[in-house]
């Protein structure tokens, strides 16, 4: 099956990220132009005679050689993730950039997700445990020499069966002596998804080329906010995001089961793989979305420094084309213990309502009584996160800062380890998850 | 999502913006470093929360899809 498209003229949307870089850059050539004139004049007007100009040039001849007013920092984390449907992952991951004093900055990450995988999705398809790496990179650039700044970036995401790459560009302008501050962004990014394994099934080690089976996915992304502060020791941002997608989302791999009408309304909840393949109809169609999907968020942030301590508040509502509507609640409370430790406790409540097309067991009929001739509902997903339901995740983490006495936060050594609760509240194989997810990080700056 | 919902909130937020003015001199407070607004959770926590939920929005735009769900 042939899913890419022909080749044809780029679209304007295809074409809207390269055109946002080039105004980006545009705008931060301007912004230097400004501020070498700005520095100029300022030398002019300091300069009040020819010898006081000789002596300025001698000054900057002792100087040689320039000094390095760069700092730069480093970090390395390592984390792990276990749950209960039989999935683990490890990733280490690292993060290096430069800034300037001038307000340039260079950032890059590089991470590998090892994945082992025997969950109910895969058992439910007689496939055996899987594995996988994935790698990721990125790297970013930003220019803010005062209060007008811009950032162009991308990223890369490659797995056996998966390649994955964006770019975005942001703007950000401050007022009122940074009382409040307004950021644009816009970012593209372009999925292709094709498949591995023997007769399309998961564990093996050949792939079918892109060029012979894939699937398109393209994502354009709309970010705006206002970030402002609201006291002395208050600061509060609101954002929005709006996240076009078009291409075709199904998995290649899952298939899902069908019921006769009778059947399926009384299939439990988190049923077992025999009792489903045991009632289930014969056929097993594959998952099939829609190929458009709209995105939109709402978030909001608060931050206040007590004495002694920091509470961060987070709160995104998000609503989308596909039905899901979804509230996600985020809290973290920042201690300081002496000035070498900081420890935390984190929450986090994510409830969500299933898409429009969300079914635990979708039904098939055959009204005809031919078995080549089956009604099948023209969308259908065996995807958990597009069902009802909720997870609470408590954790903690610390970080130990152990540079010298002058500069303690120069080296951190940092923990943080978390515990996720999901209920799903409609699922046919699954009905709760125990996820524990760890990380430790270590972090330098010179 | 209701777009009188959003606009009212953002109204809500373009209001606040103009209450107040701190002076650069009395941000003493807003300077420490847990007041950034740098995630504390790292790449591997946001990408599990990114796959653990079927909502997007509110981080960064530099993160790649993957086909992880």
């Amino acid at each position: 099956m042939q899913l890419t498209a022909s080749a044809r003229r780029p679209s304007f949307h295809a074409r809207l990220p390269y055109l946002v870089a080039v105004a980006a850059l545009l705008a931060a050539t301007a912004e230097v132009q400004a501020a070498r004139g700005s520095d100029s004049s300022d030398n002019d007007q300091t300069s009040t005679g020819r010898d006081e100009g000789t002596v300025n040039r001698k000054k900057a001849e002792e100087r040689s050689p320039l000094e390095d007013t760069a700092t730069e920092h480093a970090s390395m984390e390592f984390a792990a993730y276990n749950d209960s449907d039989h999935v683990s992952v490890v990733t280490p991951s690292i993060t290096t950039g430069i800034e300037n004093v001038s307000g340039g900055s260079l950032n890059a990450s590089y991470l590998v997700d090892i994945v082992s995988a025997a969950s109910a999705d895969i058992v439910s398809t007689a496939s055996r445990r899987w594995e996988e790496i994935r790698q990721a990179g990125t790297l970013s650039g930003q220019y803010k020499p005062r209060d007008f700044g811009v950032g162009v970036g991308g990223s890369v995401s490659r797995e056996p069966d998966y390649l994955s790459y964006g770019v975005y560009a942001t703007m950000v302008k401050d007022f009122d002596e940074k009382n409040w501050t307004l950021n644009f962004g816009y970012g593209f990014s372009h999925d292709t998804a094709g498949r591995c394994g023997a007769e399309g099934g998961l564990g093996a080690s050949s792939c079918t080329p892109f060029s012979v089976f894939s699937r398109d996915l393209q994502r354009g992304s709309f970010n705006a906010g206002i970030s402002w502060v609201v006291d002395r020791a208050s600061l509060a941002s609101v954002s929005t995001d709006l996240v076009i997608e078009n291409g075709d989302q199904s998995k290649v791999y899952r298939y899902i089961p069908m019921f006769s009408p009778s059947v399926a309304a009384g299939i439990p909840n988190g049923a077992s793989i025999d009792y489903v393949n045991a009632v289930r109809l014969p056929e097993r169609p594959l998952e099939q979305l829609p190929l458009e999907r709209h995105r939109f968020a709402l978030t909001g942030r608060y931050a206040h420094r007590y004495d002694g301590s920091t509470l961060r508040l987070d709160e995104r509502f998000y609503s989308d084309d596909w039905g899901l509507v979804a509230s996600s609640t985020d809290v973290r409370w920042i201690f300081d213990l002496g000035k070498r430790f900081a420890l935390w406790p984190h929450a986090r409540l994510h409830v969500q309502k299933g898409v429009s097309f969300w079914e635990k067991a979708y039904v098939s009929n055959n009204p005809n009584g031919d078995p080549n001739t089956w009604d099948l509902p023209l969308y259908r997903t065996g995807d958990r996160e597009l069902g009802p339901l909720w997870t609470i995740d408590g954790g903690m983490g610390f970080k130990w800062y152990l540079g010298k006495e002058a500069e303690p936060r120069t080296w951190q050594l940092g923990f943080t380890g978390d515990a996720m609760y999901t209920a799903y509240l409609d699922d046919l194989y699954v009905s709760s998850r125990v996820a524990f997810l760890g990380a430790l990080t270590l972090e330098a700056e010179w | 999502m209701d777009a009188r919902i959003v606009w009212t909130c953002m109204l809500v937020a373009v209001a606040g913006v103009g209450c107040t003015h701190v002076a650069p001199y009395e941000r003493g407070k807003l300077a420490h470093p847990m007041m950034t607004a740098d995630d504390l959770a790292g790449p591997a926590a946001a990408h599990v929360l990114a796959v653990h939920e079927g909502a997007t929005g509110g981080g960064t735009l530099s993160e790649s899809g993957c086909g992880c769900n």
